[in-house]
């Protein structure tokens, strides 16, 4: 019996995201974003979605900006979700109050959604203290340390991208699109990878896949069409 | 009129004359992006940017921020709008948006960073002064800046304010003063920025034997001891140098306490595996801190084993799982975490325990050492490491979590040689290389 995780389109991995969905989503900065399930998703209209990214705003980043226009988030979790004072649509959404934006700094968020994928409870991290990161949050000085206790952070979805698979869902970066979606693959119930190329099992190097099968529930071939970093 | 101000890269090469060889430099976005590009290579710099990227080698933001939290970075430059008197700083995205807007992402780097450096322009698009008595936003970091880089000056803080200590050529103290909105000291060094910038290559990593990488551990030390229960990944080398070297009262930490001597996992006839065994043997340990600290045969013993027996050993006990994550959040800056693991049961008693969200948990501490002798196939000059098969196992979480990180391997290669792709440790985790001498085995 052979199992395998590949799926035939995007539209099909995707299918079964719901409305209100909390959604992890892979890559920086014109890295790694899984832009063709972004673009399956903002066909099967579904609506008041959580998107956890790290650049929102910003011209890396068309996918959640078409979500965005097509006014299906309702809520942006990232460190970046916008820059300065003459973002686009998420800026201007969140100023009309059509749109709620939470500020997470980079290596909190990382270090939250690496606590959701490893069953920690939670973390005292020395982070943003003294900030308004810290307002409402348990503190407590450990080693002499000022911490703040941080939550894990979990979603429905995890839409990410990686340069190959194989059936199994082992998964290979290439540069910086290891960046965030090597940690959101753990994080969420249903991890959805797009990839550029996919392999029989054992196709990958053992000693290079970084992120392993067992936090991969689907894969979907989409060929590199020129543009994407 | 003072002269025209300086422009970015400018600026990028004075904040490039702030770092040291062989430093790790996190870099905002915004201008202090510049800085890589305009610094010597010989200087030996990593740069971690936020995307993951330290230098070439690409990790995960997980480890990235690690690096960050975990206290290795040495200079972080950050990317500000406003500085005030006390050296807290608002960054780009806060002060834009100073009424709904929580802090942006540089309070990742003015927490656990060696010197926070702030660079931005002096004055706003509308000449209002940038450098202020008190922030008019929310600070994304709270008195964290030691000095400021500006397109007309630079600025160090310390306790009592803020002291002006170069100017950009053509500038004078009082322009400087006429676009300033805080008191600046003068101090009798100051002087006009200098651009040029040092090339200088960093220390050595590699060391020609394990009794001089190992020659500084002192008695007390608490050291990281790698390898899982065989002989694979285990640094047999520098454990018989720090046998020879003979510092007593250590406290090991590790996944057994030296097993690999009475279970046979493949030792040849006439052989004895060398394990953490010879140091318990030699009298230099005091405390075990391990998983599996007994040997799961009752009638061969291990070392570690007879002396707890006869009270000259301590040893506490930490699930594997645990101990792993202990050692992670060492490294990372995390000093402590709620698991699941052994909530409930013997492990849990005299700590904290909690309920969150329905599920029991107890709260664990990181753990952190003086040293760490681990093992891997092959290092570059520069520290990155590559293991083979299950060696990877203790020995890449270990790396981070120690003060001095020293490696065994089999095989040193030039910086370039390496597939960056495989590299699972960053040479920012790693103080020495020793080269493991030609056929040495884990047998004595």
């Amino acid at each position: 019996m052979t199992f395998s995780k590949l799926y035939d389109t995007p539209a099909t991995a995707v299918a079964d995201i719901h409305d209100g969905a909390t959604l992890l989503i892979g890559g920086t900065t014109r890295s790694g974003e899984p832009t063709a399930l972004l673009a399956a998703l903002l066909t099967i209209g579904v609506r008041d979605l959580t998107c956890i990214c790290d650049f929102a705003d910003w011209d890396g980043s068309e996918g959640i900006l078409q979500l965005a226009q097509a006014e299906r988030i309702a809520r942006v979790i990232s460190p970046f979700p916008f820059v300065g004072e003459n973002g686009g649509v998420i800026h201007k959404q969140w100023r009309d109050g059509a749109l709620a934006v939470e500020v997470i700094p980079q290596g909190t968020l990382a270090e939250r959604l690496r606590a959701a994928g490893a069953g920690i409870g939670g973390v005292f991290t020395p982070v943003g203290l003294g900030t308004r990161l810290a307002d409402g949050k348990e503190t407590r000085t450990i080693n002499g340390v000022e911490c703040v206790l941080e939550s894990p952070l979990r979603a429905d979805f995890a839409l990410i991208r990686a340069d190959r698979a194989d059936a199994l869902g082992n998964l290979a970066y290439r540069g910086a699109q290891r960046g965030w979606n090597a940690v959101m693959a753990p994080a969420a119930r249903i991890t959805i990878a797009e990839v550029d190329t996919v392999g029989e099992p054992g196709a990958i190097d053992p000693e290079l896949v970084i992120t392993p099968g067992i936090y991969v529930n689907r894969v979907v071939y989409t060929p590199p069409t020129g543009d994407r970093g | 009129m003072p002269p025209a101000k300086l422009d970015a890269e400018a600026m990028a090469r004075r904040a490039a004359g702030f770092i040291a060889p062989g430093d790790v430099v996190a870099v905002d976005t915004g201008l202090p992006s510049l800085i890589p590009g305009v610094t010597p290579p010989e200087l030996g710099a990593w740069f971690l940017r936020n995307d993951g990227m330290l230098n070439n080698l690409p990790l995960s933001l997980a480890d990235a921020a690690a690096i960050t939290r975990g206290g290795y970075v040495n200079l972080a430059i950050v990317n500000a709008a406003q500085v005030d008197a006390a050296g807290s700083f608002a960054g780009t995205v806060s002060a834009a948006n100073p009424d709904r807007q929580p802090p942006a992402n540089s309070v990742d780097l003015a927490a656990g960073s060696g010197r926070v450096i702030a660079m931005l322009s002096h004055t706003d698009d509308q000449g209002r002064p940038n450098i202020v008595e008190a922030l008019s936003s929310p600070a994304d970091g709270l008195r964290c800046v030691n000095a400021i880089i500006t397109d007309i000056a630079v600025i160090e803080v310390n306790g009592g304010g803020l002291a002006l200590s170069e100017v950009a050529p053509g500038w004078s103290v009082d322009d400087v003063r006429a676009q300033t909105d805080a008191d600046l000291s003068i101090p009798p060094a100051l002087r006009e920025m200098d651009f040029s910038l040092p090339a200088n290559a960093p220390p050595s990593k590699v060391y020609p034997d394990g009794p001089s990488a190992i020659a500084d551990v002192p008695d007390g030390a608490t050291v990281f001891i790698d390898g899982f229960g065989g002989p694979g990944g285990m640094a047999h080398y520098l454990l018989i140098s720090l046998r020879d070297r003979g510092s007593r009262d250590l406290t090991i930490v590790s996944n057994t306490a030296g097993i690999a001597r009475v279970v046979s996992f493949g030792t040849p006839p006439g052989r004895t595996a060398i394990d953490h065994s010879v140091l318990i043997e030699n009298g230099q340990v005091a405390k075990a801190i391990a998983s599996f600290p007994v040997s799961p045969s009752v009638s061969r013993p291990s070392e570690f084993e007879l002396a707890y027996r006869r009270g000259e050993v301590d040893l506490e006990l930490v699930p594997q799982g645990t101990l792993a994550e202990r050692l992670r959040a060492g490294g990372a800056g995390i000093h402590a975490f709620y698991t699941p693991t052994g909530a409930g049961t013997l492990i849990a008693e005299g700590k904290e325990s909690r309920n969150i969200d329905g599920r029991d948990y107890i709260l664990e501490y990181g753990l952190r050492a003086d040293f760490a002798i681990i093992r891997a196939h092959k290092a570059d000059t520069n520290g990155n490491l590559v293991y083979r098969g299950t060696s990877r196992n203790f020995n890449a979480v270990m790396a981070p979590a120690a003060r001095v990180t020293v490696v065994e391997v089999d095989e040193i290669v030039e910086a370039v040689q390496l597939d960056l792709e495989e590299v699972v440790t960053p040479g920012v985790f790693v103080q020495r290389i020793v080269k493991r001498p030609d056929g040495f085995t884990g047998y004595e």
